[in-house]
């Protein structure tokens, strides 16, 4: 054992609470069956092939070399599986003191610590393999915008769920007296909605995507019939086959939605094969957009995302998945959701305001106000020829808590940014912007798809909002005065809010918050 | 100085050092100075007569043009350095920059994560430096150019302060 190991050790037999813990035994062969398989492939394919073909198990001209062969793959098959099981022996994790804790790594140690009450997300994860062994993957995510700060991969369900039960507790200012080891039992959630899968194959199937393959296979279809040349079809297999894939990936991931409430958070859980558990706790979402595609009027249907501080922008299939707080809902699951992410409204009126919000039009006889009956203040009549189209519906409104944002005509969008998350702000005036006496007002969130933008907002408006947003987003911030949301709504233990405090001042000087240590080795 | 109608009323802008205007004149001349000088490497050829393409008023037309955009954006130059202006305010600092395309900007002190100050070697022997601002969110490109080294220094100093005493979570 390595001088490191030592002190891990000693270390173990110091802290008070939470002792280190490894992951389940079978996570090595559950990640790694990949490159396993893969082994296995390349020194099993010959060999079925010859079977296949009624030939001997083994090449005779192969005779001579088949030792080595043999004795390369055992080597590179024993050095994959020892690396996965050194990898599992010396991953270690803790919960203690208000961190999440890992040591990985026996060559180049690694050891990672993150403040609970940072927490901007728990994702509880199973691909289907995992799901199989009742396995699953923990991914703890911290305001850093880019891979998950701890990932534990993989824990039995239940203690996976029972872990994201404790972090949470801790997180939201639950104490237990230290060294009791008490199970903490999950919160209670409350079913919000789900997603019928029929509306969700129907949302895939009237999706902008589909409207583009249907133009581009008609022009295909077009081309071959004026070219008289049916070999153009055989050029569209690779195309067709990833069009079906993207599908499919869309179908598998919003199957079975469903959200629910609980006192830890927003639930969010989805998937057919690879099923997925998002926990966004109070307070952590940056921002929320609803929008609606032309097609899906017919339908009534909306889509939601959301920007949360850990997930970072989408950029990939998964990073889409996880920022989308709703794949497909009637205007009543938005009503809901809303209700959800921003509990107080600020206003007397909520749902009148956010249907406004989501398709209400300014009349086009303009009176000189440009507030209308419906609260939005929307682009003045002088700018219509900036937004011909779009003049009428964009618009913003603050309530007492958020600030909501509409725009588009066709592709209805309402935007919503809680005062208190606005990070900074700014007014962007561009030539034409000023002759016609409008500008737009920039609010910068954490990275994510919705980027709100005020378009085209009269200049007094907008001035005035920029102020008063500011001043709204300090007095928010005011209000909300700890990250631990339980001592944010009722001081039960005021010493351990005021703990937290300095140490939070410190901590927060630094966007990561992860303590990253790296020591060679040997 | 001249605000624009998009500046919040009543604000009083500082101004960035007008030596700046240095530092602006050596990125200008470094940038378009060698572009100007590959685009016209074709008209050296033509006339050389080692190339027969392309003809020579394209090759004139082509760095003539290039020529005529670098040394507008010469004479915006100094008028562009004018119109930076921050001003700190009691729980916010205001940036503002550009003259066809203004932008004014807000970053609240309780929201900034952290505070860099760089210095490149044409503001290094004129003592200027550049300061950032950084908060969670990417889209916050709050950067202060041309400021005095004693300057950016106090910002710096004044902005971590007023930040420590302000700061809230995300």
């Amino acid at each position: 054992m390595s001088p490191e190991d030592s002190a891990a050790v000693s270390l173990t037999d110091k802290t008070v609470d939470g002792d280190w813990k490894r992951v389940h035994p079978a996570s090595p062969f559950v990640r790694g069956w990949v490159a396993l398989a893969a082994v296995g492939f390349f020194f099993g394919r010959d060999a079925f092939e010859r079977m296949l073909q009624g030939r001997d198990f083994v090449d005779p001209n192969l005779s001579g070399r088949v030792p080595w062969l043999l004795a390369g793959g055992a080597v590179v098959l024993l050095l994959t599986v020892g690396g996965f099981i050194l990898n599992w022996y010396f991953t270690r994790y803790q919960v203690a003191e208000g961190f999440v804790r890992v040591n990985t790594g026996f060559l180049f140690k690694q050891q990672r610590q993150a403040r609970l009450d940072r927490v901007q997300a728990i994702d509880i994860v199973q691909p289907l393999l995992a799901r199989i062994f009742g396995l699953a993957e923990l991914k703890f995510e911290v305001a850093d915008a880019g891979e998950s700060a701890v990932r534990l991969a993989y824990l039995p369900i239940d203690q996976a769920k029972q872990l994201r039960a404790t972090i949470l507790a801790r997180a939201a200012g639950v104490v237990s007296e230290p060294g009791s080891s008490q199970e903490i039992p999950e919160a209670p959630e409350h079913v919000v909605l789900s997603v019928p899968p029929g509306r969700l194959l129907g949302s895939l199937l009237l999706s902008e995507q589909t409207v583009g393959i249907l133009i581009g296979a008609a022009a295909v279809v077009s081309t071959s019939v004026v070219l008289d040349n049916t070999a153009i079809f055989l050029a569209l297999i690779p195309g067709i086959l990833g069009i079906g894939a993207s599908y499919w990936s869309a179908f598998n991931k919003g199957y079975n939605f469903t959200a629910a409430i609980s006192p830890d958070g927003i639930r969010l859980r989805y998937g057919l094969l690879d099923t997925q558990a998002q926990t966004l706790p109070p307070g952590r979402i940056q921002a929320v957009m609803v929008r609606q595609p032309p097609i899906w009027r017919i339908f009534g249907w909306y889509r939601m995302h959301v920007n949360v501080a850990g997930y970072g922008a989408a950029g990939n299939s998964e990073g889409a998945a996880r920022t989308m707080l709703l794949p497909v809902g009637m205007k009543s699951d938005v009503l809901r959701m809303m209700s959800l992410v921003l509990p107080d409204p600020g206003v007397e009126d909520p749902e009148s305001v956010f249907v406004a919000g989501l398709e209400g039009l300014a009349p086009a006889q303009a009176s000189h106000t440009s507030t209308r009956a419906d609260g939005f203040t929307t682009t003045p009549r002088r700018a219509w020829l900036l937004a011909p189209l779009g003049w009428r519906r964009n618009g913003f409104l603050a309530t007492g808590t958020a600030l909501l944002i509409r725009s588009g005509r066709w592709w209805r969008t309402l935007v919503m940014v809680p005062h208190q998350r606005t990070q900074s702000m700014a007014l962007h005036q561009g030539p034409l912007a000023r002759r016609f006496g409008v500008a737009d007002l920039v609010l910068h969130t954490t990275a994510g798809p919705v980027m709100p933008r005020v378009f085209q907002a009269g200049v007094a408006q907008a001035v005035e909002l920029f102020d008063q947003q500011a001043a709204r987003a300090r007095a928010a911030r005011k209000r909300q005065t700890s990250e631990q949301w339980l001592a944010q709504v009722a001081p039960q233990a005021p010493e351990v809010a005021a703990a937290a405090q300095p140490g939070q001042a410190i901590q927060a000087e630094q966007p990561r918050t992860l303590k990253q240590e790296e020591s060679h080795d040997g | 100085m001249r605000t624009g109608a998009i500046d919040p009323p009543g604000v009083q802008w500082l101004r960035v050092s007008p030596k700046y205007v240095t530092v602006r004149l050596v990125e200008w001349a470094i940038g378009n100075l060698v572009v100007i000088a590959v685009l016209s490497l074709p008209l050296v050829f033509v006339l050389l007569g080692w190339w027969r393409w392309p003809p020579l008023w394209l090759a004139i037309a082509v760095p003539a043009v290039m020529l005529v955009l670098a040394l507008w954006r010469l004479i915006l130059i100094p008028r562009q350095v004018r119109a930076i202006g921050y001003a700190e305010r009691d729980d916010d600092l205001l940036i503002r920059r550009g003259i066809f395309f203004q932008r004014t900007m807000v970053v609240p002190y309780g929201r900034m994560q952290y505070v860099d100050v760089s210095v490149g070697p044409v503001e290094r022997s004129l003592g200027l430096c550049t300061l950032k601002l950084h908060t969670a969110s990417a889209g916050t490109n709050a950067h202060l150019p041309g400021l005095p080294a004693d300057e950016g220094a106090r910002l710096r100093e004044q902005l971590s302060a007023r930040g420590e005493a302000r700061l809230a979570g995300l």
